[in-house]
Protein backbone atom coordinates (compact mmCIF):
# COMPACT_ATOMS: atom_id res chain seq x y z
CA UNK A 1 0.00 0.00 0.00
CA UNK A 2 1.15 3.55 -0.86
CA UNK A 3 0.79 6.71 1.72
CA UNK A 4 -0.58 9.48 0.16
CA UNK A 5 1.93 11.75 1.82
CA UNK A 6 -0.54 14.93 1.34
CA UNK A 7 -2.54 14.05 3.93
CA UNK A 8 0.42 12.38 6.61
CA UNK A 9 -1.32 15.02 9.36
CA UNK A 10 -4.70 13.68 8.78
CA UNK A 11 -3.75 10.18 9.32
CA UNK A 12 -1.02 11.07 12.61
CA UNK A 13 -4.36 13.24 13.79
CA UNK A 14 -6.28 10.02 13.86
CA UNK A 15 -3.74 7.47 14.96
CA UNK A 16 -3.74 10.00 17.69
CA UNK A 17 -7.14 10.81 18.62
CA UNK A 18 -9.50 7.94 17.74
CA UNK A 19 -11.37 6.32 20.61
CA UNK A 20 -9.59 3.24 21.83
CA UNK A 21 -11.84 1.71 24.89
CA UNK A 22 -15.76 1.30 24.38
CA UNK A 23 -17.23 3.87 26.40
CA UNK A 24 -19.61 1.23 27.74
CA UNK A 25 -17.27 -1.94 28.72
CA UNK A 26 -14.01 -0.59 28.55
CA UNK A 27 -12.82 -2.89 26.36
CA UNK A 28 -10.54 -2.04 23.43
CA UNK A 29 -12.47 -0.93 20.26
CA UNK A 30 -11.36 -2.74 17.21
CA UNK A 31 -12.80 -0.45 14.81
CA UNK A 32 -12.95 3.35 14.92
CA UNK A 33 -13.92 4.45 11.09
CA UNK A 34 -13.09 8.63 11.15
CA UNK A 35 -15.31 10.75 9.05
CA UNK A 36 -15.70 14.54 8.28
CA UNK A 37 -18.84 16.54 8.93
CA UNK A 38 -18.30 20.61 8.19
CA UNK A 39 -15.63 21.08 10.97
CA UNK A 40 -16.18 18.10 12.89
CA UNK A 41 -13.99 14.86 13.03
CA UNK A 42 -16.43 11.76 14.24
CA UNK A 43 -15.15 8.63 14.52
CA UNK A 44 -17.84 5.95 13.97
CA UNK A 45 -17.36 3.32 16.90
CA UNK A 46 -18.81 -0.23 17.61
CA UNK A 47 -17.40 -2.63 20.19
CA UNK A 48 -17.14 -6.16 20.38
CA UNK A 49 -17.35 -6.72 23.30
CA UNK A 50 -20.84 -5.90 24.38
CA UNK A 51 -22.26 -4.33 20.94
CA UNK A 52 -22.34 -0.68 21.60
CA UNK A 53 -22.17 0.99 18.33
CA UNK A 54 -22.29 4.74 18.54
CA UNK A 55 -20.28 7.90 17.09
CA UNK A 56 -17.55 9.88 19.06
CA UNK A 57 -16.56 13.86 18.34
CA UNK A 58 -13.79 15.94 19.17
CA UNK A 59 -15.13 19.13 20.27
CA UNK A 60 -11.83 21.31 21.47
CA UNK A 61 -11.99 23.91 24.51
CA UNK A 62 -15.09 25.68 23.42
CA UNK A 63 -18.31 23.64 24.69
CA UNK A 64 -20.65 25.51 22.05
CA UNK A 65 -24.51 25.75 22.31
CA UNK A 66 -26.80 26.46 19.82
CA UNK A 67 -29.72 29.29 19.58
CA UNK A 68 -33.17 28.08 17.75
CA UNK A 69 -34.66 31.24 16.37
CA UNK A 70 -36.83 33.04 18.46
CA UNK B 1 -9.69 6.89 7.76
CA UNK B 2 -8.31 3.90 9.55
CA UNK B 3 -4.71 3.14 11.34
CA UNK B 4 -2.38 1.56 9.22
CA UNK B 5 -2.94 -2.09 11.05
CA UNK B 6 -6.87 -1.57 10.79
CA UNK B 7 -6.61 -1.43 7.12
CA UNK B 8 -4.37 -4.34 6.93
CA UNK B 9 -6.13 -6.49 8.83
CA UNK B 10 -9.48 -5.68 6.85
CA UNK B 11 -8.33 -6.47 3.35
CA UNK B 12 -6.17 -9.77 4.31
CA UNK B 13 -7.57 -12.89 2.49
CA UNK B 14 -4.70 -15.36 3.88
CA UNK B 15 -4.86 -18.10 5.37
CA UNK B 16 -4.19 -17.85 9.20
CA UNK B 17 -5.35 -14.14 9.16
CA UNK B 18 -8.77 -12.90 10.94
CA UNK B 19 -10.28 -11.91 8.17
CA UNK B 20 -8.70 -15.05 5.30
CA UNK B 21 -10.52 -17.48 8.40
CA UNK B 22 -13.66 -15.63 8.00
CA UNK B 23 -14.21 -15.73 4.01
CA UNK B 24 -12.79 -19.43 4.37
CA UNK B 25 -16.35 -20.07 5.94
CA UNK B 26 -17.88 -19.46 2.03
CA UNK B 27 -18.66 -21.27 -0.94
CA UNK B 28 -16.80 -19.31 -4.09
CA UNK B 29 -17.31 -19.48 -7.94
CA UNK B 30 -14.58 -20.94 -9.09
CA UNK B 31 -15.06 -21.82 -12.81
CA UNK B 32 -17.73 -21.87 -15.45
CA UNK B 33 -20.15 -25.61 -15.73
CA UNK B 34 -18.87 -25.80 -19.63
CA UNK B 35 -15.16 -25.45 -18.48
CA UNK B 36 -14.93 -28.51 -17.03
CA UNK B 37 -16.70 -30.33 -19.42
CA UNK B 38 -14.20 -29.16 -22.41
CA UNK B 39 -11.45 -30.15 -20.08
CA UNK B 40 -11.73 -31.78 -16.68
CA UNK B 41 -9.36 -30.22 -14.50
CA UNK B 42 -8.70 -27.02 -13.75
CA UNK B 43 -5.56 -24.72 -11.64
CA UNK B 44 -7.56 -22.28 -9.65
CA UNK B 45 -6.25 -19.30 -7.30
CA UNK B 46 -8.55 -18.65 -4.38
CA UNK B 47 -8.19 -16.40 -0.80
CA UNK B 48 -4.52 -16.60 -2.35
CA UNK B 49 -3.69 -20.18 -2.70
CA UNK B 50 -3.77 -22.67 -5.47
CA UNK B 51 -6.26 -25.49 -6.21
CA UNK B 52 -6.74 -28.08 -8.53
CA UNK B 53 -10.23 -28.99 -9.38
CA UNK B 54 -11.41 -32.11 -11.51
CA UNK B 55 -14.31 -33.54 -12.53
CA UNK B 56 -14.52 -37.16 -13.35
CA UNK B 57 -16.30 -38.74 -16.13
CA UNK B 58 -19.08 -39.79 -13.71
CA UNK B 59 -19.47 -36.14 -12.53
CA UNK B 60 -17.59 -36.62 -9.33
CA UNK B 61 -15.71 -33.21 -8.74
CA UNK B 62 -13.23 -32.18 -6.12
CA UNK B 63 -10.89 -29.51 -5.27
CA UNK B 64 -7.32 -30.25 -3.62
CA UNK B 65 -4.15 -27.72 -2.96
CA UNK B 66 -2.52 -27.38 -5.94
CA UNK B 67 0.86 -29.07 -4.42
CA UNK B 68 0.78 -32.66 -4.48
CA UNK B 69 1.77 -34.30 -1.11
CA UNK B 70 4.22 -35.78 -2.52
CA UNK B 71 6.92 -34.37 -4.07
CA UNK B 72 4.62 -31.05 -4.47
CA UNK B 73 4.25 -31.27 -8.68
CA UNK B 74 0.86 -29.90 -9.55
CA UNK B 75 -2.04 -31.83 -9.14
CA UNK B 76 -3.78 -29.18 -11.68
CA UNK B 77 -1.32 -30.67 -14.49
CA UNK B 78 -3.52 -34.58 -13.25
CA UNK B 79 -4.59 -37.34 -15.15
CA UNK B 80 -8.16 -37.15 -14.19
CA UNK B 81 -9.54 -40.64 -13.33
CA UNK B 82 -12.75 -42.21 -12.36
CA UNK B 83 -12.83 -41.76 -9.02
CA UNK B 84 -10.02 -38.93 -8.44
CA UNK B 85 -7.13 -36.89 -9.39
CA UNK B 86 -3.85 -38.79 -10.50
CA UNK B 87 -0.56 -36.52 -9.77
CA UNK B 88 1.23 -36.67 -13.36
CA UNK B 89 5.02 -37.38 -11.61
CA UNK B 90 4.66 -40.66 -10.00
CA UNK B 91 1.07 -41.69 -10.09
CA UNK B 92 -0.02 -41.16 -6.34
CA UNK B 93 -4.23 -40.42 -7.03
CA UNK B 94 -6.58 -38.78 -4.33
CA UNK B 95 -10.10 -38.86 -4.30
CA UNK B 96 -12.96 -36.02 -3.37
CA UNK B 97 -12.68 -36.09 -0.04
CA UNK B 98 -8.24 -36.10 -0.70
CA UNK B 99 -8.03 -39.19 0.34
CA UNK B 100 -4.64 -40.85 -0.95
CA UNK B 101 -5.82 -43.99 -2.73
CA UNK B 102 -3.07 -45.27 -4.73
CA UNK B 103 0.72 -45.07 -4.24
CA UNK B 104 1.44 -46.89 -7.42
CA UNK B 105 5.59 -47.13 -6.55
CA UNK B 106 5.32 -48.05 -2.52
CA UNK B 107 4.23 -51.37 -0.92
CA UNK B 108 0.70 -51.97 -0.15
CA UNK B 109 1.28 -53.05 3.86
CA UNK B 110 2.42 -49.20 4.50
CA UNK B 111 0.24 -46.80 6.32
CA UNK B 112 1.70 -44.33 4.30
CA UNK B 113 -1.11 -43.46 2.69
CA UNK B 114 -3.16 -42.38 5.82
CA UNK B 115 -0.31 -39.86 6.63
CA UNK B 116 -0.78 -38.31 3.14
CA UNK B 117 -4.41 -36.38 2.63
CA UNK B 118 -4.84 -34.08 0.61
CA UNK B 119 -7.23 -31.10 2.67
CA UNK B 120 -9.95 -31.94 0.16
CA UNK B 121 -12.74 -29.25 -0.50
CA UNK B 122 -16.28 -29.52 -1.04
CA UNK B 123 -17.68 -28.44 -4.77
CA UNK B 124 -21.04 -28.51 -6.41
CA UNK B 125 -22.59 -27.08 -9.62
CA UNK B 126 -25.00 -24.27 -9.81
CA UNK B 127 -26.61 -21.84 -12.04
CA UNK B 128 -23.65 -23.09 -14.46
CA UNK B 129 -21.09 -22.17 -12.10
CA UNK B 130 -19.05 -24.56 -10.36
CA UNK B 131 -18.32 -23.59 -6.28
CA UNK B 132 -15.74 -24.34 -4.01
CA UNK B 133 -15.71 -24.47 -0.33
CA UNK B 134 -11.85 -24.73 0.67
CA UNK B 135 -12.50 -23.78 4.80
CA UNK B 136 -12.25 -25.67 7.46
CA UNK B 137 -14.53 -29.22 7.90
CA UNK B 138 -14.90 -32.19 9.08
CA UNK B 139 -17.30 -35.15 10.48
CA UNK B 140 -18.43 -33.45 13.18
CA UNK B 141 -18.61 -30.25 11.14
CA UNK B 142 -19.44 -30.11 7.77
CA UNK B 143 -19.31 -27.89 5.45
CA UNK B 144 -21.88 -24.98 5.25
CA UNK B 145 -24.39 -25.14 2.42
CA UNK B 146 -23.98 -23.97 -0.84
CA UNK B 147 -26.44 -20.43 -0.62
CA UNK B 148 -29.17 -21.11 -3.07
CA UNK B 149 -29.41 -17.62 -4.31
CA UNK B 150 -32.78 -16.42 -5.84
CA UNK B 151 -30.68 -15.38 -8.99
CA UNK B 152 -29.10 -19.09 -9.70
CA UNK B 153 -32.35 -20.94 -9.53
CA UNK B 154 -35.09 -18.73 -10.93
CA UNK B 155 -36.52 -18.56 -14.49
CA UNK B 156 -34.98 -16.64 -16.88
CA UNK B 157 -32.15 -16.24 -20.10
CA UNK B 158 -28.55 -16.27 -18.08
CA UNK B 159 -25.68 -14.95 -19.16
CA UNK B 160 -22.31 -14.38 -17.30
CA UNK B 161 -19.79 -11.60 -17.57
CA UNK B 162 -16.61 -11.54 -15.91
CA UNK B 163 -13.07 -9.32 -15.58
CA UNK B 164 -10.58 -10.26 -13.26
CA UNK B 165 -9.77 -6.68 -11.39
CA UNK B 166 -6.45 -5.66 -10.14
CA UNK B 167 -7.39 -3.88 -6.71
CA UNK B 168 -8.77 -5.76 -3.08
CA UNK B 169 -12.45 -7.23 -2.48
CA UNK B 170 -12.92 -4.88 0.17
CA UNK B 171 -12.91 -1.53 -2.11
CA UNK B 172 -15.40 -3.00 -4.43
CA UNK B 173 -17.83 -4.60 -1.62
CA UNK B 174 -17.52 -0.68 -0.04
CA UNK B 175 -19.03 0.64 -3.49
CA UNK B 176 -21.75 -1.33 -2.86
CA UNK B 177 -23.25 0.70 0.32
CA UNK B 178 -21.73 4.06 -1.45
CA UNK B 179 -25.66 5.20 -2.83
CA UNK B 180 -24.29 8.31 -3.94
CA UNK B 181 -21.50 7.39 -6.70
CA UNK B 182 -25.18 6.21 -8.76
CA UNK B 183 -25.06 9.91 -9.32
CA UNK B 184 -21.97 10.91 -10.08
CA UNK B 185 -19.79 7.97 -11.69
CA UNK B 186 -23.28 6.48 -14.12
CA UNK B 187 -24.36 9.92 -13.68
CA UNK B 188 -22.91 12.94 -14.56
CA UNK B 189 -19.12 11.18 -15.85
CA UNK B 190 -21.50 9.24 -17.88
CA UNK B 191 -22.86 12.42 -19.39
CA UNK B 192 -19.34 13.63 -19.72
CA UNK B 193 -18.18 10.92 -21.41
CA UNK B 194 -21.14 10.74 -24.09
CA UNK B 195 -20.53 14.40 -24.83
CA UNK B 196 -17.16 13.35 -26.09
CA UNK B 197 -18.26 10.17 -27.41
CA UNK B 198 -21.58 10.81 -29.32
CA UNK B 199 -24.07 9.42 -27.00
CA UNK B 200 -26.37 9.82 -25.20
CA UNK B 201 -25.91 8.32 -21.51
CA UNK B 202 -29.29 7.57 -19.70
CA UNK B 203 -31.02 10.12 -17.47
CA UNK B 204 -32.21 7.78 -14.94
CA UNK B 205 -28.34 7.03 -13.35
CA UNK B 206 -27.99 10.98 -12.87
CA UNK B 207 -30.97 11.12 -10.27
CA UNK B 208 -30.03 13.85 -7.30
CA UNK B 209 -30.41 11.49 -3.83
CA UNK B 210 -32.72 12.95 -1.54
CA UNK B 211 -31.81 10.43 1.26
CA UNK B 212 -29.77 7.35 2.08
CA UNK B 213 -30.00 4.39 4.18
CA UNK B 214 -28.83 1.16 5.44
CA UNK B 215 -30.35 -1.59 7.40
CA UNK B 216 -27.85 -4.53 8.57
CA UNK B 217 -30.45 -7.82 8.17
CA UNK B 218 -29.46 -11.58 7.91
CA UNK B 219 -27.27 -11.87 4.97
CA UNK B 220 -25.58 -8.32 4.97
CA UNK B 221 -26.61 -4.85 4.31
CA UNK B 222 -29.76 -3.74 2.50
CA UNK B 223 -29.02 -0.65 0.66
CA UNK B 224 -31.95 2.19 0.72
CA UNK B 225 -32.20 5.70 -1.36
CA UNK B 226 -34.87 8.32 -2.08
CA UNK B 227 -34.24 9.72 -5.41
CA UNK B 228 -35.67 13.85 -6.21
CA UNK B 229 -39.34 13.09 -7.86
CA UNK B 230 -39.19 9.56 -5.45
CA UNK B 231 -40.84 9.07 -2.07
CA UNK B 232 -40.05 6.30 0.55
CA UNK B 233 -43.11 4.74 -1.22
CA UNK B 234 -40.77 3.96 -4.13
CA UNK B 235 -38.81 0.50 -4.13
CA UNK B 236 -35.75 2.16 -3.98
CA UNK B 237 -36.15 3.21 -0.53
CA UNK B 238 -39.53 0.76 0.35
CA UNK B 239 -37.34 -2.41 -0.92
CA UNK B 240 -33.33 -1.41 -1.61
CA UNK B 241 -31.37 -3.82 -2.41
CA UNK B 242 -28.71 -5.85 -0.43
CA UNK B 243 -24.83 -6.37 0.12
CA UNK B 244 -25.03 -10.28 0.17
CA UNK B 245 -21.81 -10.65 3.00
CA UNK B 246 -19.33 -10.95 2.55
CA UNK B 247 -18.64 -10.69 -1.41
CA UNK B 248 -21.45 -10.51 -3.46
CA UNK B 249 -24.20 -7.37 -4.21
CA UNK B 250 -28.06 -8.50 -5.44
CA UNK B 251 -29.29 -5.56 -7.59
CA UNK B 252 -31.67 -5.13 -10.85
CA UNK B 253 -34.63 -3.77 -11.90
CA UNK B 254 -37.11 -3.63 -15.21
CA UNK B 255 -36.89 -7.88 -14.99
CA UNK B 256 -33.25 -8.05 -15.11
CA UNK B 257 -32.07 -9.97 -12.12
CA UNK B 258 -28.56 -9.62 -11.22
CA UNK B 259 -26.18 -10.74 -8.16
CA UNK B 260 -22.49 -9.28 -8.70
CA UNK B 261 -19.82 -11.47 -7.47
CA UNK B 262 -16.93 -10.49 -6.29
CA UNK B 263 -14.25 -13.33 -5.71
CA UNK B 264 -11.00 -12.80 -3.60
CA UNK B 265 -9.05 -14.16 -5.87
CA UNK B 266 -5.57 -13.35 -3.80
CA UNK B 267 -5.14 -10.26 -1.71
CA UNK B 268 -4.88 -7.88 -4.64
CA UNK B 269 -6.95 -9.50 -7.76
CA UNK B 270 -10.61 -9.76 -7.67
CA UNK B 271 -12.17 -11.85 -10.10
CA UNK B 272 -15.43 -9.83 -10.80
CA UNK B 273 -18.54 -11.59 -12.42
CA UNK B 274 -22.04 -10.60 -13.54
CA UNK B 275 -24.56 -12.52 -13.18
CA UNK B 276 -27.67 -11.53 -14.59
CA UNK B 277 -31.18 -13.48 -15.33
CA UNK B 278 -33.01 -11.73 -17.59
CA UNK B 279 -37.05 -12.79 -16.66
CA UNK B 280 -39.42 -9.70 -17.35
CA UNK B 281 -42.82 -9.91 -16.71
CA UNK B 282 -44.65 -11.77 -19.82
CA UNK B 283 -41.33 -13.50 -20.26
CA UNK B 284 -41.59 -16.78 -22.17
CA UNK B 285 -39.07 -19.82 -21.91
CA UNK B 286 -36.39 -19.67 -24.44
CA UNK B 287 -34.01 -22.82 -24.36
CA UNK B 288 -30.37 -21.95 -23.34
CA UNK B 289 -28.03 -25.46 -23.79
CA UNK B 290 -25.47 -23.75 -22.30
CA UNK B 291 -25.05 -20.05 -20.22
CA UNK B 292 -22.92 -18.01 -22.59
CA UNK B 293 -19.80 -16.40 -20.34
CA UNK B 294 -17.42 -13.53 -22.14
CA UNK B 295 -15.26 -11.14 -20.60
CA UNK B 296 -15.38 -7.41 -20.05
CA UNK B 297 -13.14 -5.01 -21.33
CA UNK B 298 -11.36 -2.86 -18.47
CA UNK B 299 -8.43 -1.28 -20.40
CA UNK B 300 -8.64 -0.04 -24.12
CA UNK B 301 -5.82 0.12 -26.66
CA UNK B 302 -4.20 3.26 -25.40
CA UNK B 303 -4.03 1.66 -21.56
CA UNK B 304 -6.98 3.85 -20.66
CA UNK B 305 -9.58 2.25 -18.57
CA UNK B 306 -13.23 1.62 -20.75
CA UNK B 307 -15.21 3.98 -19.25
CA UNK B 308 -18.10 4.03 -21.49
CA UNK B 309 -20.18 1.48 -20.01
CA UNK B 310 -21.87 1.24 -16.55
CA UNK B 311 -19.46 -1.19 -15.25
CA UNK B 312 -16.49 -0.32 -16.71
CA UNK B 313 -16.55 2.94 -14.73
CA UNK B 314 -17.26 0.89 -11.71
CA UNK B 315 -13.97 -0.46 -12.33
CA UNK B 316 -12.36 2.45 -13.42
CA UNK B 317 -12.87 3.61 -10.00
CA UNK B 318 -12.22 0.67 -7.54
CA UNK B 319 -9.00 -0.17 -9.90
CA UNK B 320 -7.59 3.27 -9.62
CA UNK B 321 -8.30 3.55 -6.16
CA UNK B 322 -4.71 1.29 -5.70
CA UNK B 323 -4.17 -2.15 -5.53
CA UNK B 324 -5.18 -1.99 -1.87
CA UNK B 325 -6.32 1.70 -0.97
CA UNK B 326 -4.63 4.07 1.10
CA UNK B 327 -7.21 4.43 4.28
CA UNK B 328 -4.72 5.91 6.27
CA UNK B 329 -5.43 9.01 4.30
CA UNK B 330 -8.82 8.85 3.11
CA UNK B 331 -11.19 11.40 3.73
CA UNK B 332 -14.80 10.15 4.40
CA UNK B 333 -17.79 12.33 4.96
CA UNK B 334 -21.25 11.52 6.54
CA UNK B 335 -22.53 10.22 3.58
CA UNK B 336 -20.12 7.34 3.52
CA UNK B 337 -21.81 6.02 6.50
CA UNK B 338 -22.61 2.88 5.02
CA UNK B 339 -18.88 2.02 4.58
CA UNK B 340 -18.03 2.95 8.38
CA UNK B 341 -21.36 0.62 9.14
CA UNK B 342 -19.81 -2.27 6.48
CA UNK B 343 -16.21 -2.37 8.05
CA UNK B 344 -17.85 -3.14 11.37
CA UNK B 345 -19.98 -6.05 9.92
CA UNK B 346 -16.32 -7.25 8.66
CA UNK B 347 -14.87 -6.70 12.18
CA UNK B 348 -17.86 -8.38 14.12
CA UNK B 349 -17.67 -11.29 11.94
CA UNK B 350 -13.96 -11.87 12.38
CA UNK B 351 -14.63 -11.38 16.05
CA UNK B 352 -17.39 -14.28 15.68
CA UNK B 353 -14.49 -16.56 13.71
CA UNK B 354 -12.50 -16.25 16.61
CA UNK B 355 -15.30 -17.28 19.15
CA UNK B 356 -15.69 -20.59 16.55
CA UNK B 357 -19.14 -19.39 15.63
CA UNK B 358 -20.17 -19.12 12.12
CA UNK B 359 -20.30 -15.67 10.63
CA UNK B 360 -22.73 -13.79 8.90
CA UNK B 361 -24.83 -15.62 5.99
CA UNK B 362 -23.60 -19.07 6.48
CA UNK B 363 -25.82 -21.26 6.31
CA UNK B 364 -26.59 -25.14 7.55
CA UNK B 365 -30.03 -26.39 6.29
CA UNK B 366 -30.71 -27.42 2.97
CA UNK B 367 -32.85 -25.29 1.42
CA UNK B 368 -33.80 -24.75 -2.05
CA UNK B 369 -34.20 -21.10 -2.70
CA UNK B 370 -33.12 -17.81 -0.92
CA UNK B 371 -34.70 -14.62 -1.90
CA UNK B 372 -33.72 -11.70 -1.43
CA UNK B 373 -35.02 -8.29 -0.84
CA UNK B 374 -34.50 -6.63 -4.52
CA UNK B 375 -36.32 -3.66 -6.11
CA UNK B 376 -38.13 -4.23 -9.15
CA UNK B 377 -38.75 -0.41 -10.10
CA UNK B 378 -35.36 0.82 -9.89
CA UNK B 379 -34.53 4.41 -10.09
CA UNK B 380 -38.26 4.75 -11.00
CA UNK B 381 -37.41 4.47 -14.61
CA UNK B 382 -39.60 1.97 -15.74
CA UNK B 383 -39.55 -1.61 -16.56
CA UNK B 384 -39.05 -1.95 -20.24
CA UNK B 385 -36.75 1.28 -20.75
CA UNK B 386 -34.50 0.40 -17.73
CA UNK B 387 -34.24 -2.82 -19.43
CA UNK B 388 -32.76 -1.37 -22.31
CA UNK B 389 -30.94 0.83 -20.88
CA UNK B 390 -29.27 -1.61 -18.95
CA UNK B 391 -28.09 -3.71 -22.44
CA UNK B 392 -26.91 -0.58 -24.51
CA UNK B 393 -25.22 0.86 -22.21
CA UNK B 394 -24.13 -1.59 -19.65
CA UNK B 395 -22.06 -4.83 -19.90
CA UNK B 396 -24.60 -6.71 -21.53
CA UNK B 397 -23.61 -4.96 -24.92
CA UNK B 398 -20.67 -7.39 -24.99
CA UNK B 399 -22.28 -10.40 -24.49
CA UNK B 400 -22.31 -12.83 -27.52
CA UNK B 401 -26.39 -13.04 -26.72
CA UNK B 402 -27.67 -9.54 -27.02
CA UNK B 403 -30.12 -9.58 -29.27
CA UNK B 404 -31.56 -12.30 -27.99
CA UNK B 405 -32.07 -10.93 -24.89
CA UNK B 406 -33.06 -6.97 -26.13
CA UNK B 407 -35.62 -8.98 -27.87
CA UNK B 408 -36.56 -10.85 -24.84
CA UNK B 409 -37.16 -8.22 -23.33
CA UNK B 410 -39.02 -6.33 -26.34
CA UNK B 411 -41.42 -9.48 -26.78
CA UNK B 412 -42.69 -9.38 -22.65
CA UNK B 413 -43.04 -5.78 -22.55
CA UNK B 414 -45.38 -6.20 -25.68
CA UNK B 415 -47.09 -9.01 -24.41
CA UNK B 416 -48.00 -7.37 -20.89
CA UNK B 417 -49.10 -4.28 -22.86
CA UNK B 418 -51.19 -6.48 -25.44
CA UNK B 419 -52.86 -8.21 -22.15
CA UNK B 420 -53.50 -4.76 -20.67
CA UNK B 421 -55.24 -3.19 -23.65
CA UNK B 422 -56.66 -6.83 -24.02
Amino acid sequence: MTTDARFAADAEAHRRDAPRFCPRCATGLAMATEFWEADDRRFYCSCTGCGWTGEITTTGAVAAGHEPEH
Amino acid sequence: MLTAEQNDELTQVEAGTPMGEVLRRYWYPVAFTRELEEFPVKRVELLGEFFALWKSPSGRMGIVPEACPHRKASLAYGVVEADGIRCPYHGWVFDADGNCTEQPAERDNTQFQDRVKAQAGRVEELGGLIWAYVGPHSESQPAPELPRFDTYVMDGYRDIGWTDLPCNYVQIMENAVDPHHVEFLHGRYFEFVGKHEGFTAPASFGKEHMKIGFTAFEWGIIKRRVLKGASEENDDWKVGHPLVFPYNMRVGGGGIHQMQIRVPVNRTTTRFYLYTVHGPDGYEQVDQPQIPDYELPLIDSRGRHVTNYVEGQDFMAWVTQGPITDRTTEHLGRSDIGVAMLRKMFREQMEAVARGEDPLGVIREKHDRIDLPCEKDKFHAGGAQFALDFCDMGSTRYSPMLDTIKKIHISAADKVAAAKAG
